[in-house]
């Protein structure tokens, strides 16, 4: 990426959230000139900066917004805080106008008409002043199917534009099996928010009733919805390659580009360095570590040859190792970013959800000054974006029941992290509804995701784990009954990627939390070294649960495989060597060896050829060819120069 | 039951699962002209919907499930059950 709009990325991004921040502490504080000023600079020195690049659209609206907090700046008569929404608004939309800028290289098709409200919305709040003329319709080129849509359902479109929503046709064609494979298409579209039109089409001309057979899907479906593309693809992750999306482009004004305006005031405070700079400092770093540890051997030999040679190049070694541990700790710090980098976003979006779900809500965050690794701190942004929206939308009751249940009317969202060593403990809690069992037990069964007794078998908290069940939370019952929302199964994918564990509590009546425990350090790993044959794998040490020698004789055959019986449980016994495709060899001896690994709730034993030490290291995710190889975590550089391959169990185990 | 047949009228009751789309075929093929009540109708299974695009019987109405009253009801021949 070229270096000025890198650089324009980054700032630009800052000054949203300044100017956000300024805002939203106005708002909570009333009147503060220092915090005014504040933000309209942020907002003068964005319009600045936009002018440098083709976004119009976002130029001209900021330009509004530049106006209207003068003019507030001003004291000029007539605004009252009725600016505070349409300047968040203006801001939000720069905010998602930049991601797509950096993504695409363009702004959508729908910023022009967005950014056309939203200048007209910036000067409504203007007094006396005129809101701007706005053109005709421009010709849209959108794949066909959409335009006739949305030629048909033109009331709905035109709604939904005017309260300032972008809408996004999409097209799903089901395949024609997939009664087979227990989908259920429409139930898709039922879980897909803000649905505003729908059109159903047989994809062949139906047969005559006779010769009907209810096995095959012949349905093309067609549907408009303002909910986000992002969104709308969530809603369908399973069934990708049978969804097409098409933001249709709105009406738009005569494009006029900005003139550059000034370069940014902003000052620099601090260094900016790429991270992938530091990625390779930490890839020297870690090639220094090896190097050392190469010269303990080399001490030793002198020492037997020269014996006071020998101690002055083992003192020399000790201070290098000690240095070169410093020197990786401080390399490793510098990709530690406080959590605050996420949650200083949530704010304004909280806002946003309150606002659009009329909940009066009180949002704190505690704790934002945890540090963690760039990529947990990153990581983190989705998977709480929809904790905390779920929370507002599902936890917090409508108003008639908060006072039914005397709550105060307005609803609590906490949004807390601490540290728990080298992890950290992230949380976010309502003084909502909670979630029943009971209820959740009762719908699990509905939706068949298991037997009676396997269902009443669980307790409260497994029935609470429930929730995050692929395709549980999407069915409608459920979020009619216990009010838990769509996609925390996609939450705790989200979690488990960044090396975490998710889970929820609740107390009906009284409220939800759902906790998110995170490494807070990714780089560096504890890894079992295992051998098989020749060959050394790495196991994580937090996979494994206990490393066992077990008589041959105690592993009984069952159906098609091994089993063994440990602390009184039946587990099943699996051969690494089997798991890698590898040949099966004879074992060696009367003890096989074995870890018991945690493969979601089930524990498994997997038969390895010995074990070797445990090792801390720097394990790199895989990358280019080898980063779709399933079953591999990533590698790592041990201490004798070898490559080490390290093994995700779980999935290996699949 | 959640496909029940009562004079010539073929009642949904709840929800009806994928299972239910091939008894409900079973008893529009073998009488033309039935009609389905969804007045008590619940969620409908995607291949429960589709026979009634594909064979549009009459249906009774008002329907039960708000999802199939509001997108799917207009897409059918409606007739008011009582």
């Amino acid at each position: 990426m070229d270096e000025l709009l890198a650089q324009f990325l980054i700032e630009g991004r800052e000054l949203v959230q300044q100017a956000s921040e300024d805002l939203l502490a106005l708002e909570r504080e009333g009147h503060s000139p220092a915090r005014l000023d504040s933000a309209f600079r942020a907002v003068h020195t964005l319009k600045g900066s936009v002018g440098l690049f083709d976004l119009a659209p976002m130029g001209k609206a900021l330009h509004a917004a530049e106006d209207v907090l003068d003019a507030v700046r001003g004291r000029r008569a007539g605004i009252g805080s009725g600016f505070l929404d349409p300047v968040l608004a203006c801001l939000g939309a720069c905010e998602a106008w930049l991601d797509a800028f950096e993504r695409h290289g363009a702004l959508p098709p729908s910023a022009l008409e967005q950014g056309r409200q939203l200048e007209a919305a910036l000067h409504r709040c203007m007094p006396g002043a005129q809101v701007a003329e706005t053109g005709g319709p421009a010709p849209s080129s959108p794949t066909d199917w959409a335009t006739a849509l949305a030629g048909t359902q033109e009331e709905a479109v035109a709604a939904a534009r005017a309260a300032g929503l972008t809408v996004t046709a999409l097209r799903y064609l089901p395949d024609a099996d997939c009664f087979f494979l227990g989908d259920d298409p429409l139930a898709l579209l039922r879980g897909l928010p803000e649905l505003i039109a729908l059109r159903i089409e047989p994809r062949s001309p139906w047969p005559p009733t006779a010769e009907y057979s209810p096995f095959t899907c012949n349905l093309d479906m067609q549907a408009l919805s303002t909910a986000t593309a992002e969104e709308i693809r969530r809603v369908f992750r399973l069934v990708p390659d049978q969804l097409t999306l098409v933001e249709l482009p709105a009406s738009a004004t005569a494009v006029t580009v900005a003139a550059a305006d000034g370069a940014g005031e902003a000052s620099a405070r601090v260094l900016r360095v790429d991270a992938a700079r530091i990625d390779q400092l930490l890839d020297v770093v870690g090639e220094m570590m090896v190097a050392k540890n190469a010269l303990a051997g080399l001490a030793a030999r002198v020492g037997a040859v020269d014996a006071g040679l020998g101690r002055a190049l083992a003192d020399n070694q000790a201070a290098m190792e000690r240095l070169a541990g410093e020197m990786h700790r401080s390399v490793i710090g510098l990709r530690m970013v406080p959590l605050s980098q996420t949650f200083r976003r949530f704010p304004r979006l909280m806002r946003e959800t309150a606002a659009e779900l009329g909940k009066p809500i009180d949002f704190q965050i505690q704790g934002d000054e945890v540090e963690a690794d760039k990529a947990v701190v990153e990581g983190l942004f989705q998977p709480l974006l929809h904790v905390l929206r779920n929370a507002v939308d599902h936890g917090i009751e409508a108003a008639p029941r908060r006072a039914a249940a005397a709550k105060p009317a307005t609803g609590q969202v906490t949004l807390r992290a601490s540290r728990r060593g080298d992890q950290m403990l992230v949380t976010v809690a309502d003084d909502g509804a909670g979630l029943d069992p009971a209820a959740l037990r009762a719908a699990a069964l509905r939706r068949g995701f298991g037997t009676t007794a396997s269902i009443e078998a669980l307790d409260d908290a497994a029935a609470l784990d429930l929730v995050f069940a692929p395709g549980f939370s999407t069915a409608s019952t459920v979020t009619a009954l216990s009010g838990r929302g769509v996609g925390m199964d996609a939450v705790r994918m989200a979690v488990e990627t960044l090396g975490g564990r998710v889970s929820l509590s609740s107390v009906p009546g009284a409220g939800t939390t759902v906790q998110l425990m995170l490494p807070r350090a990714t780089v560096i790993s504890t890894v079992l070294v295992i051998r098989l044959g020749e060959e050394r794998f790495g196991i994580p040490i937090e996979a494994v649960t206990e490393s066992l020698r077990l008589p041959v004789a105690m592993i009984q055959p069952i159906s098609g495989g091994e089993a063994f019986v440990s602390r009184g449980r039946t587990l099943p016994l699996l051969r690494l060597s089997g798991l890698l495709r590898l040949p099966p060899r004879p074992r060696q001896g009367p003890v096989a060896r074995l870890l018991v690994v945690r493969c979601g709730d089930q524990p498994v034993g997997i038969e390895v050829d010995g074990f070797s030490e445990r090792t801390d290291l720097l394990l790199r995710p895989m990358s280019g060819l080898l980063s779709g190889m399933a079953g591999l975590l990533g590698t790592a550089l041990m201490a004798d120069g070898r490559v080490l391959l390290v093994l995700d169990v779980p999935e290996l185990v699949g | 039951m959640t496909v029940v047949l009562e004079a010539d009228v073929i009642r949904l009751r709840g929800d009806c699962p994928v299972g239910d789309a091939e008894t409900l075929v079973a008893l529009l093929q073998e009488v033309p002209g039935r009609m389905v009540d969804l007045t008590g109708a619940g969620t409908l299974h995607t291949a429960v919907i589709q026979v009634l695009l594909a064979l549009r019987p009459q249906v009774l109405g008002p329907v039960g499930n708000p999802f199939v009253d509001r997108w799917i009801a207009p897409l059918l021949p409606m007739g008011r059950s009582g």
